[in-house]
Protein backbone atom coordinates (compact mmCIF):
# COMPACT_ATOMS: atom_id res chain seq x y z
CA UNK A 1 0.00 0.00 0.00
CA UNK A 2 2.77 2.42 0.93
CA UNK A 3 4.50 1.52 -2.30
CA UNK A 4 1.47 2.51 -4.35
CA UNK A 5 1.11 5.76 -2.38
CA UNK A 6 4.79 6.54 -2.95
CA UNK A 7 4.46 5.74 -6.66
CA UNK A 8 1.50 8.10 -7.13
CA UNK A 9 3.11 10.83 -5.01
CA UNK A 10 6.19 10.44 -7.23
CA UNK A 11 4.18 10.71 -10.44
CA UNK A 12 2.45 13.88 -9.22
CA UNK A 13 5.71 15.34 -7.93
CA UNK A 14 7.52 14.51 -11.17
CA UNK A 15 4.82 16.15 -13.28
CA UNK A 16 4.82 19.29 -11.11
CA UNK A 17 8.62 19.53 -11.17
CA UNK A 18 8.58 19.18 -14.95
CA UNK A 19 5.85 21.80 -15.42
CA UNK A 20 7.60 24.36 -13.24
CA UNK A 21 10.87 23.60 -15.12
CA UNK A 22 12.73 22.61 -11.97
CA UNK A 23 14.07 19.64 -13.97
CA UNK A 24 15.61 22.07 -16.47
CA UNK A 25 19.24 22.58 -15.34
CA UNK A 26 19.39 25.95 -17.12
CA UNK A 27 16.41 27.12 -15.07
CA UNK A 28 18.11 25.95 -11.84
CA UNK A 29 21.26 27.89 -12.82
CA UNK A 30 19.16 31.02 -13.50
CA UNK A 31 17.55 30.64 -10.08
CA UNK A 32 20.91 30.24 -8.35
CA UNK A 33 22.26 33.29 -10.22
CA UNK A 34 19.14 35.08 -8.89
CA UNK A 35 18.04 36.06 -12.41
CA UNK A 36 14.79 34.11 -12.21
CA UNK A 37 13.27 33.10 -8.87
CA UNK A 38 10.36 30.96 -10.09
CA UNK A 39 11.66 27.62 -8.76
CA UNK A 40 12.59 29.13 -5.40
CA UNK A 41 9.12 30.70 -5.17
CA UNK A 42 7.54 27.38 -6.16
CA UNK A 43 9.41 25.63 -3.33
CA UNK A 44 8.49 28.29 -0.78
CA UNK A 45 4.81 28.12 -1.81
CA UNK A 46 4.86 24.33 -1.47
CA UNK A 47 6.38 24.58 2.00
CA UNK A 48 3.92 27.28 3.14
CA UNK A 49 0.85 25.35 1.99
CA UNK A 50 2.21 22.00 3.20
CA UNK A 51 3.21 23.27 6.66
CA UNK A 52 -0.15 24.90 7.31
CA UNK A 53 -2.00 21.81 6.08
CA UNK A 54 -0.05 19.16 7.97
CA UNK A 55 -0.12 20.91 11.33
CA UNK A 56 -3.83 21.82 11.06
CA UNK A 57 -4.54 18.21 10.01
CA UNK A 58 -2.43 16.97 12.94
CA UNK A 59 -5.03 18.45 15.30
CA UNK A 60 -7.69 16.03 14.07
CA UNK A 61 -5.80 13.00 12.75
CA UNK A 62 -2.50 11.15 13.23
CA UNK A 63 0.24 12.26 10.82
CA UNK A 64 3.36 10.34 9.81
CA UNK A 65 5.85 13.03 10.74
CA UNK A 66 9.52 12.14 10.41
CA UNK A 67 11.74 15.03 11.50
CA UNK A 68 15.40 14.70 10.54
CA UNK A 69 17.99 15.13 13.31
CA UNK A 70 19.82 18.44 13.57
CA UNK A 71 23.51 17.48 13.71
CA UNK A 72 24.69 21.00 12.97
CA UNK A 73 28.15 20.34 11.49
CA UNK A 74 27.16 17.48 9.19
CA UNK A 75 23.96 19.16 8.01
CA UNK A 76 25.79 22.39 7.20
CA UNK A 77 28.79 20.71 5.54
CA UNK A 78 26.43 18.47 3.58
CA UNK A 79 24.42 21.50 2.48
CA UNK A 80 27.56 23.32 1.32
CA UNK A 81 28.75 20.31 -0.70
CA UNK A 82 25.24 19.83 -2.10
CA UNK A 83 25.05 23.48 -3.19
CA UNK A 84 28.23 23.23 -5.26
CA UNK A 85 26.94 20.10 -7.00
CA UNK A 86 23.48 21.64 -7.44
CA UNK A 87 24.95 24.67 -9.24
CA UNK A 88 27.42 22.61 -11.29
CA UNK A 89 24.94 20.00 -12.51
CA UNK A 90 21.72 22.01 -12.38
CA UNK A 91 20.05 18.99 -10.86
CA UNK A 92 19.13 17.61 -7.46
CA UNK A 93 18.65 13.90 -6.67
CA UNK A 94 14.95 13.99 -7.67
CA UNK A 95 15.01 16.41 -10.58
CA UNK A 96 17.63 14.40 -12.48
CA UNK A 97 15.21 11.46 -12.44
CA UNK A 98 12.42 13.72 -13.71
CA UNK A 99 14.81 15.12 -16.33
CA UNK A 100 15.70 11.60 -17.45
CA UNK A 101 11.96 10.93 -17.86
CA UNK A 102 11.72 14.05 -20.00
CA UNK A 103 14.52 12.76 -22.22
CA UNK A 104 17.39 14.95 -21.03
CA UNK A 105 20.67 13.14 -21.63
CA UNK A 106 22.69 15.16 -19.10
CA UNK A 107 20.14 14.16 -16.44
CA UNK A 108 21.20 10.54 -16.89
CA UNK A 109 24.82 11.57 -16.27
CA UNK A 110 23.78 13.44 -13.13
CA UNK A 111 21.94 10.33 -11.93
CA UNK A 112 24.97 8.12 -12.61
CA UNK A 113 27.19 10.62 -10.79
CA UNK A 114 24.81 10.30 -7.87
CA UNK A 115 25.07 6.51 -7.88
CA UNK A 116 28.88 6.74 -7.80
CA UNK A 117 28.58 9.39 -5.07
CA UNK A 118 26.42 7.02 -3.03
CA UNK A 119 29.09 4.32 -3.39
CA UNK A 120 31.85 6.73 -2.29
CA UNK A 121 29.74 7.85 0.66
CA UNK A 122 28.96 4.29 1.71
CA UNK A 123 32.66 3.34 1.64
CA UNK A 124 33.65 6.44 3.66
CA UNK A 125 30.78 6.29 6.14
CA UNK A 126 32.27 4.55 9.15
CA UNK A 127 35.65 6.28 9.00
CA UNK A 128 34.76 9.84 8.03
CA UNK A 129 31.06 10.60 8.07
CA UNK A 130 29.82 8.94 11.25
CA UNK A 131 32.28 10.87 13.51
CA UNK A 132 31.45 14.12 11.69
CA UNK A 133 27.75 13.63 12.23
CA UNK A 134 28.20 12.99 15.94
CA UNK A 135 29.27 16.63 16.38
CA UNK A 136 26.73 19.11 17.78
CA UNK A 137 23.81 16.70 17.42
CA UNK A 138 20.65 18.25 18.85
CA UNK A 139 18.39 15.40 17.74
CA UNK A 140 15.01 15.71 16.05
CA UNK A 141 14.12 19.29 16.96
CA UNK A 142 11.62 21.63 15.31
CA UNK A 143 11.21 25.41 15.35
CA UNK A 144 8.23 24.89 17.66
CA UNK A 145 10.49 23.11 20.18
CA UNK A 146 13.05 25.90 20.01
CA UNK A 147 10.48 28.68 20.37
CA UNK A 148 8.39 26.82 22.95
CA UNK A 149 5.20 27.53 20.99
CA UNK A 150 2.44 25.25 19.66
CA UNK A 151 3.53 23.73 16.33
CA UNK A 152 0.30 24.72 14.56
CA UNK A 153 0.86 28.38 15.46
CA UNK A 154 4.45 28.29 14.19
CA UNK A 155 3.35 26.53 11.00
CA UNK A 156 0.63 29.10 10.28
CA UNK A 157 3.07 31.96 10.95
CA UNK A 158 5.73 30.40 8.73
CA UNK A 159 3.15 29.85 5.98
CA UNK A 160 1.98 33.46 6.10
CA UNK A 161 5.55 34.80 6.08
CA UNK A 162 6.62 32.56 3.17
CA UNK A 163 3.53 33.48 1.11
CA UNK A 164 4.06 37.19 1.81
CA UNK A 165 7.71 36.95 0.76
CA UNK A 166 6.98 35.09 -2.50
CA UNK A 167 4.21 37.56 -3.34
CA UNK A 168 6.58 40.46 -2.72
CA UNK A 169 9.65 39.02 -4.52
CA UNK A 170 9.88 39.63 -8.27
CA UNK A 171 9.94 36.44 -10.37
CA UNK A 172 12.38 37.81 -12.94
CA UNK A 173 14.77 40.21 -11.18
CA UNK A 174 17.20 39.81 -14.08
CA UNK A 175 14.55 40.74 -16.66
CA UNK A 176 12.27 43.36 -15.12
CA UNK A 177 8.81 44.60 -16.06
CA UNK A 178 7.63 42.96 -19.23
CA UNK A 179 4.04 43.18 -18.03
CA UNK A 180 3.52 39.51 -17.21
CA UNK A 181 5.62 38.22 -14.37
CA UNK A 182 5.83 34.47 -14.15
CA UNK B 1 -7.04 21.89 -9.26
CA UNK B 2 -6.26 25.61 -9.63
CA UNK B 3 -7.13 27.75 -6.65
CA UNK B 4 -7.78 31.09 -8.27
CA UNK B 5 -7.92 34.61 -6.98
CA UNK B 6 -7.75 34.03 -3.20
CA UNK B 7 -4.28 35.50 -2.87
CA UNK B 8 -3.09 36.10 -6.40
CA UNK B 9 0.50 37.34 -6.33
CA UNK B 10 0.18 39.08 -9.69
CA UNK B 11 -2.41 41.78 -9.48
CA UNK B 12 -1.00 43.45 -12.57
CA UNK B 13 -0.85 40.34 -14.74
CA UNK B 14 -2.89 39.84 -17.87
CA UNK B 15 -6.64 39.74 -17.15
CA UNK B 16 -7.14 36.01 -17.70
CA UNK B 17 -3.84 34.94 -16.14
CA UNK B 18 -4.94 33.95 -12.61
CA UNK B 19 -2.08 32.58 -10.53
CA UNK B 20 1.35 32.34 -12.15
CA UNK B 21 2.57 28.75 -12.74
CA UNK B 22 4.98 28.67 -9.78
CA UNK B 23 2.14 29.60 -7.40
CA UNK B 24 -0.42 27.26 -8.96
CA UNK B 25 1.94 24.29 -9.04
CA UNK B 26 3.37 25.18 -5.62
CA UNK B 27 -0.09 25.07 -4.04
CA UNK B 28 -0.81 21.70 -5.66
CA UNK B 29 2.59 20.36 -4.53
CA UNK B 30 1.80 21.57 -0.99
CA UNK B 31 -1.34 19.42 -1.03
CA UNK B 32 0.61 16.45 -2.45
CA UNK B 33 3.33 16.77 0.19
CA UNK B 34 0.73 17.02 2.99
CA UNK B 35 -1.16 14.03 1.59
CA UNK B 36 2.09 12.07 1.54
CA UNK B 37 2.68 12.81 5.25
CA UNK B 38 -0.93 11.93 6.08
CA UNK B 39 -1.01 8.66 4.13
CA UNK B 40 2.57 7.39 4.17
CA UNK B 41 5.63 9.49 5.08
CA UNK B 42 7.30 12.76 4.13
CA UNK B 43 8.68 12.76 0.59
CA UNK B 44 12.41 12.13 0.23
CA UNK B 45 14.62 11.02 -2.61
CA UNK B 46 18.33 10.84 -1.87
CA UNK B 47 18.26 7.83 0.50
CA UNK B 48 17.27 5.64 -2.43
CA UNK B 49 20.73 6.06 -4.00
CA UNK B 50 22.64 4.23 -1.24
CA UNK B 51 19.84 1.63 -1.15
CA UNK B 52 20.57 0.94 -4.81
CA UNK B 53 24.26 0.62 -3.90
CA UNK B 54 23.25 -1.75 -1.12
CA UNK B 55 21.34 -3.91 -3.57
CA UNK B 56 24.29 -4.02 -5.98
CA UNK B 57 26.89 -4.76 -3.28
CA UNK B 58 24.51 -7.30 -1.78
CA UNK B 59 24.83 -9.24 -5.04
CA UNK B 60 28.58 -8.72 -5.55
CA UNK B 61 29.95 -8.95 -2.00
CA UNK B 62 27.17 -10.05 0.34
CA UNK B 63 29.51 -10.21 3.38
CA UNK B 64 30.63 -6.60 2.97
CA UNK B 65 27.07 -5.34 2.39
CA UNK B 66 25.82 -7.14 5.50
CA UNK B 67 28.66 -5.69 7.59
CA UNK B 68 28.46 -2.06 6.40
CA UNK B 69 26.55 -0.19 9.13
CA UNK B 70 25.26 2.47 6.74
CA UNK B 71 23.80 -0.01 4.26
CA UNK B 72 22.23 -1.95 7.11
CA UNK B 73 20.68 1.23 8.49
CA UNK B 74 19.30 2.37 5.12
CA UNK B 75 17.60 -0.95 4.48
CA UNK B 76 16.20 -2.62 1.39
CA UNK B 77 15.85 -1.08 -2.05
CA UNK B 78 12.29 -2.43 -2.03
CA UNK B 79 11.27 0.29 0.43
CA UNK B 80 8.46 2.60 -0.81
CA UNK B 81 10.95 5.45 -1.45
CA UNK B 82 12.27 3.58 -4.49
CA UNK B 83 8.76 3.58 -5.94
CA UNK B 84 8.68 7.35 -5.45
CA UNK B 85 11.73 7.56 -7.73
CA UNK B 86 10.03 5.40 -10.34
CA UNK B 87 7.06 7.75 -10.08
CA UNK B 88 9.32 10.76 -10.73
CA UNK B 89 10.55 9.13 -13.92
CA UNK B 90 6.98 8.41 -15.08
CA UNK B 91 5.73 11.86 -14.03
CA UNK B 92 8.50 13.62 -15.94
CA UNK B 93 7.80 11.52 -19.01
CA UNK B 94 4.03 12.05 -18.98
CA UNK B 95 4.18 15.74 -18.16
CA UNK B 96 6.67 16.52 -20.92
CA UNK B 97 4.58 14.79 -23.58
CA UNK B 98 0.92 15.28 -22.68
CA UNK B 99 -1.40 18.09 -21.69
CA UNK B 100 -2.09 21.64 -22.70
CA UNK B 101 0.87 23.22 -20.86
CA UNK B 102 3.43 20.60 -21.89
CA UNK B 103 6.92 21.76 -22.68
CA UNK B 104 9.17 19.21 -24.35
CA UNK B 105 12.74 19.19 -23.10
CA UNK B 106 15.77 19.54 -25.32
CA UNK B 107 18.13 16.59 -25.09
CA UNK B 108 21.09 18.70 -24.07
CA UNK B 109 21.05 22.30 -23.01
CA UNK B 110 24.18 24.17 -21.97
CA UNK B 111 23.94 25.53 -18.45
CA UNK B 112 27.16 27.43 -17.76
CA UNK B 113 29.29 29.82 -19.77
CA UNK B 114 32.17 27.32 -19.87
CA UNK B 115 30.18 24.48 -21.39
CA UNK B 116 31.05 24.58 -25.09
CA UNK B 117 30.43 20.93 -25.93
CA UNK B 118 27.96 18.21 -25.03
CA UNK B 119 30.84 16.44 -23.30
CA UNK B 120 31.38 19.44 -20.97
CA UNK B 121 27.69 19.38 -20.03
CA UNK B 122 27.77 15.63 -19.32
CA UNK B 123 30.95 16.07 -17.27
CA UNK B 124 29.45 18.88 -15.17
CA UNK B 125 26.21 16.92 -14.73
CA UNK B 126 28.14 13.83 -13.58
CA UNK B 127 30.46 15.69 -11.18
CA UNK B 128 27.57 17.73 -9.82
CA UNK B 129 25.49 14.58 -9.46
CA UNK B 130 28.30 13.01 -7.46
CA UNK B 131 28.48 16.02 -5.13
CA UNK B 132 24.72 16.34 -4.54
CA UNK B 133 24.45 12.76 -3.35
CA UNK B 134 27.58 12.94 -1.19
CA UNK B 135 26.31 16.23 0.31
CA UNK B 136 22.77 14.97 0.74
CA UNK B 137 23.88 11.77 2.47
CA UNK B 138 26.21 13.67 4.83
CA UNK B 139 23.31 15.94 5.75
CA UNK B 140 20.74 13.14 5.81
CA UNK B 141 18.49 14.45 3.04
CA UNK B 142 18.23 16.50 -0.15
CA UNK B 143 15.99 19.18 -1.61
CA UNK B 144 12.88 17.08 -1.13
CA UNK B 145 13.61 15.37 2.17
CA UNK B 146 15.47 18.17 3.93
CA UNK B 147 14.15 21.38 2.39
CA UNK B 148 10.56 20.63 1.24
CA UNK B 149 9.58 17.99 3.81
CA UNK B 150 11.90 19.38 6.49
CA UNK B 151 10.63 22.95 6.42
CA UNK B 152 7.06 21.67 6.05
CA UNK B 153 7.57 19.85 9.38
CA UNK B 154 9.38 22.93 10.84
CA UNK B 155 12.57 20.92 11.31
CA UNK B 156 15.53 23.05 12.44
CA UNK B 157 17.89 20.96 10.29
CA UNK B 158 16.00 22.05 7.16
CA UNK B 159 16.89 25.69 7.68
CA UNK B 160 20.57 24.90 8.31
CA UNK B 161 20.73 22.67 5.22
CA UNK B 162 18.98 25.27 3.04
CA UNK B 163 21.37 27.98 4.22
CA UNK B 164 24.31 25.80 3.17
CA UNK B 165 22.77 24.84 -0.19
CA UNK B 166 21.80 28.33 -1.26
CA UNK B 167 24.98 29.88 0.18
CA UNK B 168 27.37 27.69 -1.80
CA UNK B 169 24.94 27.19 -4.70
CA UNK B 170 24.53 30.90 -5.41
CA UNK B 171 28.27 31.51 -5.03
CA UNK B 172 29.14 28.61 -7.36
CA UNK B 173 26.57 29.60 -10.00
CA UNK B 174 27.85 33.19 -10.04
CA UNK B 175 31.49 32.04 -10.23
CA UNK B 176 30.75 29.64 -13.11
CA UNK B 177 29.05 32.44 -15.01
CA UNK B 178 31.89 34.89 -14.41
CA UNK B 179 34.85 32.63 -14.96
CA UNK B 180 33.46 30.31 -17.61
CA UNK B 181 35.69 28.16 -15.35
Amino acid sequence: MDRMTALFVGIAMGALIQRVQASNPGMIARNLRLENLSVIKFMATTIAVGAMLVYVMSLVMPMNFDVKPTYVVGVLVGGLVFGVGFALSGYCPGTCVVGAGEGRRDAVFAFLGGVVGALAFTLAFTTVIAPLNALADYGKITLADVLGLPAVAVALALGVVFLAVVKWLPTNPGRPALGEES
Amino acid sequence: MAHPAAHSPTMTAAPSAGLPPWARYGIIFGFVSAASIALWAPIGVSGTYPRMIGAILGELTPEYAAANPYLVRMGSVLKPETFLLIGLLIGGFISSRFGRARLAARRVEMVHAGEKTDFARYRDAFLGGFLIIVGARIAGGCTSGHIISGMTQLSVSAFIFAAGVFGSGIATAKLLQKGGK
